[in-house]
């Protein structure tokens, strides 16, 4: 029974983490119906940025955390001004192929300092021993990345709940010219979305560099578990990128704790996320908590 | 207009009939002719080396692959990020009859025709299959389907025991008529065969645009209501397009399967499919000049970028892995730029030349 407890930590764990990552890529689609492919090379970004500052440069960890998120935040700002902005009144269609060579390009960007092949770990600065708790135990780590996950989460969900700024962003997914028409300037609220998902993707990036070590393929393919998130908890919705992100979490431990090694099974947990998206776009497009106005071909 | 179809200096058609022809004057027909001649004509007096022969019949297969993907993206309009997957699919088909038969097995050897043909129809299933959220769906959503796709049949070739954990899975030499195809004819002989394959896929994919199997795709893209109201169903027709781009992937994996004598899970990857976007939208998407020109101008950019690539490694020696650097910064820049400044492709440059020549000395 505690394997199963500990698999449910981890999952959460893993789970809060997806959920992070996945609050960027809902920011984008909320706001400027774009699919943003480009996400897990922001994600990548944001952590080689938070190691090269702590190790290159030598700034605490905590500061260097923030400064990478600040630094991802006018990063995505310029990228969305620089190529995306030309495109408004383009067909969605050659944006989000915009966003495919963006992704080409950013890796290239990675493969050329070290962080492209080799791997790397931050420097330990919580306790190694871990907490345990009626035999499931769980690292200092893992600890202090799903309480980060869950502040800015939070702190996500206040910003559109009440802010101005939050509330403008809504009002431009739901509506570009109803809100232009009210005085909202729809291209800087395309770029406040950019630049608030580089900003969330820096936090991702941190926190899944502390807990797996920084790879990039590891990083990258956080990017790509991003759709199946976003898919099953209906693409513009973050609270629903949040209860799908741990229930994709879950779902990875279970299957890699009961399903790996039997009926020659092997990696379940990186192909069943996909298995389920292609499910869920059958039979329930929408996902959990979208918006049904989804338009029906 | 008998005597003016040697020159047209303008639009005359009095039918729909004159203006669906796919040549519109004889010197149009004629300047094909000739060039197809001197594609068929040119291995026999020039003399080049295996290493070269190998790049042109790879643009020849990646010029099947980008039809189907043309098909999809360009005149369907829907994104696929797993084409390099349906690819795959068509090559592993061949594995798959190469792991229970036997890589030497007659039906690989010598029926080796209607193989392609079966891994073309295997890949059309699977497109169809993969298609099927577009019964709810609209364009959005099918990039995730696809780039799902893409990520399960790497999982699945990469864990499965039958296909040797994607290792490379020989398959052995063909026969023709005159005997086995050894080693020294064999690009030679491949290079005829695609060159083959790509005129008659093309002729087919220019036809099926004539009639209403293909105008159906262009006008669900523009307006799927307006299509619904014509009488289209706008889900059947997009997983029809997904068939559709799957046979012509299905093909090119089947000939990318017999030029390479093996199959290897590393051709099949998502940065392949990437590359494959990049040539569709290079060439020009929704153009079928563009699908001709997009993979040559790729594959030979991807030459050139691994050149340069040898040539700086020199000097940064310490910087990271230069030469797997460049391939992607040089795809994604041309992929963005060509969508910012030329999103027709070179298949507009094409266009415009063309034009000028049709209309001199006068400007317009």
């Amino acid at each position: 029974m505690s394997y199963f407890f500990q698999l449910v930590v981890s999952g959460i764990v893993v789970g809060s983490i997806y959920a992070l990552s996945a609050l960027g890529f809902v920011l984008i689609y909320k706001s400027s119906r774009v699919l943003n492919i480009a996400h897990g090379q922001i994600i990548a970004a944001g952590a080689f940025i938070t190691y090269a500052l702590t190790v290159f440069v030598g700034i605490h960890i905590v500061l260097s955390f923030l400064l990478s998120m600040v630094i991802t935040f006018f990063l995505a700002m310029s990228v969305e001004r620089v190529f995306l902005r030309r495109l408004i009144g383009e067909p969605i269609i050659s944006v989000i192929m915009v966003t495919i060579g963006l992704m080409s390009i950013i890796d290239g960007i990675i493969y050329m300092t070290p962080f492209g092949a080799e791997n790397f770990s931050f420097p330990e600065f919580l306790p190694k021993t871990p907490i345990s708790f009626m035999g499931i135990s769980m690292s200092w780590t893992q600890m202090v990345g799903v309480l980060i996950t869950f502040t800015m989460i939070g702190a996500f969900t206040w910003f559109f709940k009440a802010s101005t700024v939050g509330i403008s962003m809504r009002a431009v997914s739901d509506d570009q010219f109803a809100s232009m028409s009210i005085g909202i300037s729809v291209p800087k609220v395309f770029g406040l979305a950019w630049a608030t998902a580089g900003l969330s993707a820096a936090a991702a990036g941190g926190i899944i560099g502390n807990i797996t070590g920084l790879n990039f393929y590891v990083l990258h393919s956080f990017g790509i578990i991003v759709f199946p998130v976003v898919i099953v908890g209906g693409l513009d919705s973050i609270f629903g990128a949040i209860v799908a992100g741990i229930i994709m979490g879950l779902i990875q431990q279970f299957a890699s704790g009961y399903l790996d090694g039997h009926w020659g099974l092997y990696g379940t947990a990186d192909v069943l996320p996909y298995i389920i998206l292609l499910i869920i776009l059958l039979f329930k497009p929408h996902g959990l908590f979208g918006i049904h106005e989804i338009e029906r071909v | 207009m008998s005597e003016s179809r040697w020159l047209a200096t303008g639009n005359f058609f009095t039918s729909y009939k004159t203006e669906q022809r796919i040549f519109l004057t004889h010197i149009d027909r004629l300047v094909f002719i000739c060039f197809l001649a001197v594609l068929f004509a040119w291995p026999l007096i020039i003399e080049v080396g295996n290493k070269y022969m190998l790049v042109i019949d790879s643009i020849l297969i990646a010029i099947i692959a980008v039809y189907g993907l043309n098909l999809l993206t360009g005149f369907a309009g829907l994104i696929s990020i797993g084409h390099a997957a349906f690819v795959g699919v068509g090559a592993y088909t061949l594995a798959t009859f190469a792991r229970t038969l036997g890589g030497d097995h007659i039906l690989l050897t010598h029926y080796w025709p209607l193989m392609i043909i079966v891994a073309g129809l295997v890949g059309a299933v699977i497109g169809g299959i993969v298609g099927l959220p577009s019964l709810r769906l609209k364009h959005l959503y099918l990039v995730i389907a696809t780039l799902s796709f893409q990520m399960i049949f790497q999982w699945f070739i990469n864990f499965s025991k039958f296909y040797d954990q994607g290792q490379t899975i020989a398959i052995g030499r063909v026969f023709w008529f005159t005997g086995k195809v050894g080693r020294r004819d064999h690009y030679f002989f491949w290079y005829y065969v695609i060159l083959v394959i790509v005129v008659i896929l093309g002729f087919a994919v220019r036809n099926l645009l004539r009639s209403k199997h293909g105008r159906c795709l262009v006008a669900v893209r523009d307006n799927d209501r307006a299509a619904d109201a014509m009488g289209m169903h706008p889900g059947f027709t997009k997983v029809y397009a997904f068939a559709l781009a799957g046979f012509f992937a299905g093909v090119a994996g089947a000939l990318h399967a017999y030029l390479w004598r093996g199959v290897g899970f590393e051709s099949f990857l998502l940065h392949h499919s990437i590359s494959y976007l990049a040539m569709a939208i290079v060439g020009g998407l929704g153009t079928l000049v563009g699908a001709l020109v997009g993979p040559a101008a790729i594959l030979i950019l991807e030459l050139q970028v691994e050149s340069l690539a040898e040539f700086v490694g020199h000097y940064f020696t310490a910087v990271g892995d230069v030469a797997t650097a460049f391939r992607p910064l040089s795809f994604g820049l041309v992929i963005v730029l060509f969508l910012m400044f030329e999103p027709r492709g070179i298949a507009n440059w094409w266009r415009m030349v063309r034009s000028y020549f049709k209309l001199w000395p006068f400007r317009y």
